[in-house]
């Protein structure tokens, strides 16, 4: 392969799947609060005195 | 089934991208002028499809909302938006450094640039303008108007550009030139890369649209627990 | 009550109580004569890069001190429920949004009028040259900004942070506009007229105004109603 300007193609190809990286890690984040928060919920819904 | 499902299309697209990335270093020839820096380019061009499709996707789905009113197509508008603007953010950061090379310049205000641009912040005002509402009714119709103006802004915009000559490098592909400006290998490789990043947008989301799902569902458990508790 | 009356109706109502009070009006104008008075710190008001630069200025004035008018449209309807009987009342929504973007429209082409005077006297130009077609081009303009301003006013009516989600909904769509009013008055405020290398922008303009106006026209009744 011509290695001409290969510094920059890393670079490119670097930004790009930094991005998506970032951009799942994100998602899974929020997974895992919305998770710990809907268990959080359902036990205070089962503990609480059933009417 | 559906989770099933999701995990599959998640391995098939990063055993493709790997295909692609394994093609794309080793085995397509290299172009005259640019050197390696111009296989950049697959990271760039199929990303701003992916994102057009997203948008139009989202546009629709809002569209569908309006009409019917059924909630799964607000989901879907909220997470195909925000995975073009990550897709999207792709093909800017990625310009920017390709142009860095190649022009010498990280910026330019030409047309295609600023209108790149311009779609990242009109669908970065969508998701402002949701968080900024907070009534879900309200906050689904008024984003699903916002996104069909949107989308036809961001057409609207791009087609403005077509009729002004820009600095950036015109249209290559055989479909749009009608005839042979690109290596085929090149443009069977686009093709390539544009599935695979079509494929990781349908998961990503679907993913999305798994989180809007539960964050309603925890806004609903929510409002039963503090009722009761 | 016909159709014509409706739409007149609600932009004569506007326009009454915002010229009785010219609350944002005044506010609006004086912005923008401080804006026209800051850039000249900005640029040399003798040299030539001024000539390049006034349609960019102009439209900048105008853009930034017209959303200040436009953020009002729809939020004085929001005490005593004013929004609600507009809504509740037998004109259909497509009325209610053609008067007022008729009544913004109306106030922003006051502060024009206005600032291209002051500006000429400011700056030391004569701007009138090309009066009859800078007129139009201005009014084009000016009708793309009251359009989106009105539709995303009435998006935006219920927000808290509605006078930050106002401009930074607008000024991303409204720059194809905003650039061929910049391209097309600096060309017009030099003297020029417009020839078959700047005629695009003009067609963009028209075509901004036709396509998005027929959007927000059908578009509105559901924002306003649901």
């Amino acid at each position: 392969m011509d290695q001409r300007n290969f510094e920059y193609m890393f670079y490119g190809l670097a930004a790009a799947w930094t991005i998506l990286c970032l951009y799942a890690l994100l998602l899974t984040s929020r997974g895992r609060k919305i998770q710990s928060e809907i268990d959080h919920l359902k036990r205070m819904l089962d503990s609480s005195p059933k009417k | 089934m559906r989770d099933k499902l999701i995990y599959g299309a998640g391995i098939f697209a990063a055993l493709y991208f790997v295909r692609n990335l394994y093609v794309i270093l080793l085995q397509l020839p290299d172009e005259a002028m640019q050197g390696a820096v111009y296989r950049i380019f697959f990271f760039h061009l199929p990303p701003y499809f992916t994102a057009v499709a997203c948008f139009l996707g989202a546009a629709i789905a809002s569209g569908l909302y309006l009409k019917t009113k059924n909630w799964k197509y607000d989901v879907f508008a909220v997470s195909a938006t925000e995975v073009g603007l990550a897709l999207a953010a792709i093909n800017l950061v990625t310009g920017m450094i390709w142009g860095r090379q190649q022009w010498g310049i990280w910026w330019t205000w030409d047309a295609r640039l600023t209108s790149a641009l311009i779609t990242w912040l009109i669908y970065l005002g969508y998701l402002m303008l949701r968080e900024g509402i907070k009534d879900p009714s309200e906050r689904a119709k008024n984003s699903a108007v916002l996104s069909i103006f949107a989308f036809f802004a961001v057409y609207f915009t791009y087609k403005a550009n077509e009729w002004y000559r820009t600095q950036h490098p015109g249209p290559v592909l055989t479909i749009r030139t009608g005839k042979n400006t690109i290596d085929p290998a090149m443009q069977a490789m686009l093709f390539h890369n544009l599935g695979a990043f079509l494929l990781l947008a349908v998961v990503l989301v679907a993913v999305r649209m798994n989180l809007e799902n539960s964050q309603r569902a925890v806004e609903s458990l929510r409002r039963r627990a503090h009722a009761i508790a | 009550m016909t159709y014509f009356n409706q739409v007149f109706a609600i932009a004569g109502k506007d326009l009454r109580s915002e010229l009785r009070t010219k609350e944002a009006l005044n506010a609006s104008l004086s912005f923008a004569v401080v804006i026209l008075l800051l850039f000249s710190f900005v640029v040399d008001p003798d040299s030539e890069m001024l000539e390049q630069m006034s349609g960019g200025l102009l439209w900048m004035v105008f853009a930034f001190s017209g959303v200040l008018i436009l953020n009002r449209g729809f939020a004085r309807e929001l005490p005593n429920d004013c929004l609600d009987a507009l809504i509740a009342s037998p004109i259909p929504g497509s009325a209610l949004f053609f008067g007022k973007a008729i009544a913004n429209f109306a106030l922003i082409a006051i502060i024009e009028a206005i600032c291209f005077p002051v500006f000429g006297i400011l700056y030391n130009l004569t701007w009138t040259a090309q009066l009859p077609v800078l007129v139009a081009v201005s009014a084009l303009a000016t009708w793309a900004m009251a359009t989106l301003g009105t539709m995303f006013g009435a998006l935006t009516v219920n927000m808290q942070l509605r006078e930050l989600m106002l401009p930074m909904l607008i000024y991303p769509m409204l720059i194809p506009a905003l650039m061929s009013a910049m391209q097309l008055t600096t060309l017009l405020v030099a003297g020029q007229a417009i020839d078959s290398e700047h005629i695009v922008w003009l067609r963009v303009l028209i075509a901004f105004d036709i396509i998005f106006t027929s959007l927000a026209a059908v578009l509105v009744e559901t924002v306003l109603v649901g």
